[in-house]
């Protein structure tokens, strides 16, 4: 299945997100107007989300993504782990 | 710090040029090759950038720009599309390293931003800095800035807008309705204005002025690219005109 969404962060920027999944995410796109330090790092997020359940909670999506930022020490402006949950939660609903 | 700053003075490239020198720059004063360079430029021809982690084909309307020999590029910085005009807008780019400007992103956005601020109110625009990185007259925007950080070198780039087109900038780019909703404004147009707009001035005259408030305070000398740029720009270049970068989201 394709799901997609789009959401404005409140003071922050656009995040998209287009994902292909079936129980589990297979594929995720995370795109939008925002900034990221490094840059490369959003491949980084994205492969960590390859396998997650298609039921996953909003907390425990923004959770993992908290946990690969900060073994990344990857840094985040105009969006933030939790608006990129919540867009990935709502695409795949 | 007492850097000697190099400014290249105006010059005008294609947009994979354009991206391609401010890369090789970066990538030469992160070696300790390349001093810190304030740069200023125009697009020729006109060109869309889109930012590092948009989707090409979300943003721009490629047809039309084809039609229109409208180039496309995605930047090295994150950031919205932007539609860069060649008698529209003045593009520059500040590039050092890190410990040259404030800590912190939003404080170093700032930082520079005062400089295009500085340099418009003596033109007499009261513009104002809007975070986290744009610069704003009366709630609509008259300059966008993206910023990315490598090898210990800040680059700021961005836009200060001349005269703006804007039945053909929003043909050329995709505005989504999400973007606008939050700023609770009727439509598209009602988000950007110009220089042209604001004040009297030509083109030269706000490029003297921002030319003289970027260069105030700080000490500076007139250059050009260095050979070694120059190589990595022709290896940079190849990277921006292809199809794996622009169109890899």
């Amino acid at each position: 299945m394709y799901g997609s969404y789009k959401l404005k962060v409140h003071n922050g920027k656009l995040v998209s997100v287009k994902i292909i999944y079936s129980e589990r995410i297979e594929s995720v796109q995370i795109l939008g107007d925002f900034f990221m330090y490094p840059e490369e790092a959003i491949e980084v997020i994205e492969k960590s989300l390859i396998g997650l359940g298609r039921n996953s909670d909003r907390t425990s999506i923004a959770d993992g993504i908290k946990k690969t930022s900060e073994e990344n020490r990857i840094t985040m402006v105009g969006i933030d782990p939790d608006s990129m949950a919540e867009a990935i939660f709502m695409a795949m609903k | 710090m007492n850097e000697t700053w190099r400014i290249i003075e105006l010059t005008e490239n294609n947009a994979y040029l354009n991206m391609a020198i401010d890369d090789a720059i970066l990538d030469e004063i992160g070696d300790g090759k390349s001093q810190p360079t304030i740069r200023f430029y125009r697009w020729l021809p006109n060109a869309v950038s889109i930012g590092r982690f948009q989707g090409m084909n979300d943003e721009v309307n490629i047809q039309k720009c084809a039609d229109l020999n409208i180039d496309v590029v995605r930047r090295i910085t994150g950031g919205g599309a932007v539609y860069h005009d060649y008698h529209g807008e003045l593009t520059y780019s500040v590039i050092g390293k890190e410990e040259l400007f404030p800590d912190g992103i939003h404080e170093s956005y700032r930082y520079i931003c005062n400089w295009i601020i500085d340099g418009l109110k003596s033109i007499g625009i009261n513009a104002e800095f809007a975070p986290i990185n744009d610069i704003i007259v009366d709630g609509r925007k008259i300059s966008g800035n993206a910023q990315t950080r490598k090898k210990g070198v800040l680059l700021q780039h961005g836009t200060i807008l001349y005269k703006i087109d804007i039945s053909k900038m929003f043909s050329v780019l995709n505005i989504s309705k999400e973007k606008i909703s939050d700023k609770m404004i009727k439509n598209a147009e009602d988000r950007v204005t110009s220089v042209s707009l604001q004040a009297k001035s030509s083109f030269n005259e706000l490029y003297e002025a921002i030319l003289n408030s970027f260069k105030n305070g700080k000490k500076y000398e007139f250059g050009s690219l260095t050979t070694p740029e120059l190589e990595k720009v022709r290896e940079f270049e190849k990277i921006y005109r292809s199809y794996e970068w622009n169109f890899k989201r």
